[in-house]
């Protein structure tokens, strides 16, 4: 979803000057304040998701690490970040630069705060809008604002709809809650969307009734409760994992990580592996526990039992490595 | 004006089989810039390089290599990888079907369109409607272009099928529950209040009346220096947008404000 190329390092900058303030221990790669009425909730915003694992190094023919570096064939030489700068071409073919300055003031007042301006249904939200989701964690002194939105959010089963800018671009966001935890779903904008007529699908039709009954048939032949881990598993990442151990067995082709580590690149691009249950600790003194949740003052709600539902969908097999660490991965 | 389908395939079922043709869901709205020499303007290249030594390695003498643990990778030559790659046969196979909310949102990846083919129409709408009746989502995978995909199939109230791809399984990080100690556990009081609050500035989802504003300003932005236009930052700087939206969102917050002023204050 990158609106332009990025330079390699400008991601990490943010997120230097985050840890600076001195409010969290912790380095996120965005920090702000979700408001709704008057209340404020100062949070980092971490990724849910982290690349598949099948992500492979470039190294060349010996083994040696490969990087990305931008290089200007006019001068022949290697650039900088400093030296590079944004230009748009319009249609005429001329090149207007912009400026970091410029793309900084488009939108100030949105880089630190997400206003929650409307809440809606989770249900209502078609899953054709969902982006992208990140792991939201309050501030020290924000605990308990964080736990009365993320229980209001799970009581109603509604979602905060908000926007905010996060380098230099501008995101959609729905604030969910699950388990106790706020999430901020990056939504598409409608225009980011094609209508069927868009796409040019013929005139929907009424199924022939024989013919429906005979798919509703097979439909519920294959009907389960639950989702099978097994089927959303890698394969394309073991498959080339049980490759790579073959050929590591009989010796050929094994290059040391070592030196491929320590790259800049990574360094820029995935930055460092927070704990995010230490952060969740020191900001709500929280316990992790099963199911159940003893947060709730009052009887459960239809809305949260769904939500417990949820939590009986399976999800990442290693649970515990992935629940203790979560890689700060750009996108 | 119609967009080009990217593949096509068939929905296998039990014994039967629909052919469909996929469309993408999402069009790039993005600006697109170009990275440029500060010096001259002069457009800029990537290269692929020798960390140590900056040396440029050409693209037949690249490789990739899986990381294998902490310590060591193992470089997979592309003879080695091609034999890896999938059979592809144009199946898409529906694997079960389960309740909508048996999958979070943070597994949807990437949307599509199935639109029908031209010969498979009418099973094309008869799963749709049989689909639309059951209020479950389908659970797919196929081969597309040398590549594993795991899809969720549903139908829209429009009456097409959707197809969006899903996040691998070790992709989506879980997280236990959450329960916050004694002292930051909002009391049902200021649940309550919160609830109304909340109540006060809910409506439906209406995406369209949501812009992303920070592009349109890029364009403006754009456009003025592209006419020459001589722009100080402030003029950059967002003034309060007159959009009804907006207005009517300010409205409808400030009334909310007003009714929950004094009880935000607690909670806050």
């Amino acid at each position: 979803m990158p609106e332009h190329r990025r330079r390699p390092s400008s991601s990490t900058s943010d997120a230097a000057s985050d840890a600076a303030s001195g409010a969290t221990l912790v380095r996120s790669f965005w920090s702000g304040t979700i408001t709704f009425g008057l209340v404020s909730i100062p949070v980092d915003l971490f990724a849910a998701v982290v690349p598949r694992q099948k992500s492979m190094k470039l190294v060349d023919e010996e083994g040696h690490p490969l990087g990305r570096r931008y290089w200007c064939p006019k001068h022949e030489k290697v650039l900088d970040d400093d030296e590079l700068v944004r230009g748009y071409e319009t249609d005429s073919g001329k090149v207007i630069v912009v400026t970091d300055e410029e793309f900084a003031s488009v939108a100030p007042e949105k880089s630190r705060d997400i206003e929650l301006k409307r809440f809606v249904a989770v249900d209502d939200i078609p899953p054709f809008f969902f982006d992208r989701p990140y792991f939201l964690a309050p501030d020290e002194r924000a605990g308990k604002a964080y736990a009365l939105l993320a229980e209001t959010m799970a009581r109603t089963g509604k979602a905060g709809i908000g926007s905010f800018v996060m380098r230099d671009h501008e995101y959609l966001v729905a604030i969910v809650a699950e388990q106790g935890m706020l999430r901020a779903e990056v939504l598409r904008y409608a225009d980011e969307l094609r209508t069927p007529e868009q796409v040019g699908l013929p005139k929907a039709e009424k199924g022939d009734a024989a013919r429906v009954r005979a798919f509703a048939k097979e439909i519920d032949a294959l009907a389960e409760a639950k989702i099978d881990p097994a089927e959303l598993a890698d394969l394309e990442a073991e498959t080339l994992r049980t490759a790579a151990e073959q050929k590591a067995n009989s010796g050929k082709g094994v290059v040391s990580m070592a030196e491929l580590e320590g790259d800049e690149d990574d360094a820029a691009t995935s930055a460092q592996v927070i704990d995010l249950m230490q952060v969740l600790r020191e900001s709500l003194g929280a316990r992790a526990g099963k199911g159940t949740s003893s947060a709730a003052p009052e009887a459960p709600s239809p809305a949260r039992k769904s939500a417990a539902k949820k939590t009986a969908s399976p999800k990442a097999p290693p649970a515990k490595k992935t629940a203790k660490k979560t890689k700060r991965a750009a996108e | 004006m119609a967009a080009r389908a990217i593949w096509k395939g068939s929905l296998v079922l039990g014994e039967h089989e629909v052919p469909v043709k996929m469309y993408s869901a999402v069009q790039d709205r993005a600006v697109h810039f170009h990275l440029l020499h500060d010096k001259d303007l002069s457009p800029v290249e990537q290269r692929i390089v020798r960390k140590d030594n900056g040396h440029e390695v050409p693209k037949e003498q690249q490789r990739k290599a899986f990381p294998l643990d902490d310590q060591r990778a193992v470089i997979l030559e592309p003879d080695e990888l091609a034999r890896l790659a999938p059979e592809s046969d144009r199946a898409i196979r529906l694997l079960r079907f389960v309740p909508r909310d048996a999958l979070g949102n943070q597994w949807f990846d990437r949307p599509y369109y199935l639109g029908p083919d031209e010969k498979g129409d009418v099973d094309y709408f008869a799963l749709a409607d049989a689909l639309g009746g059951k209020e479950r989502i389908g659970i797919a995978r196929w081969v597309m272009r040398d590549k594993r995909y795991v899809g969720a199939l549903a139908v829209g109230d429009d009456g097409y099928l959707r197809m969006t791809t899903l996040r691998r399984s070790e992709q989506v990080l879980d997280v236990p529950a959450i329960h916050p100690d004694k002292a930051r556990t909002p009391s049902a009081a200021e649940v309550k209040l919160a609830e109304q609050l909340v109540d006060s500035i809910t409506g439906p989802f209406t995406p369209e009346e949501w812009h992303n504003d920070h592009r349109e300003r890029l364009h403006q932005l754009i456009e003025a220096k592209a006419k020459g236009t001589k722009l100080t930052l402030v003029t950059a700087k967002p003034k309060e947008a007159t959009s009804d939206l907006t207005e009517s969102l300010r409205a409808s917050l400030a009334q909310a404000r007003s009714g929950a002023a004094a009880k935000g204050k607690k909670v806050a």
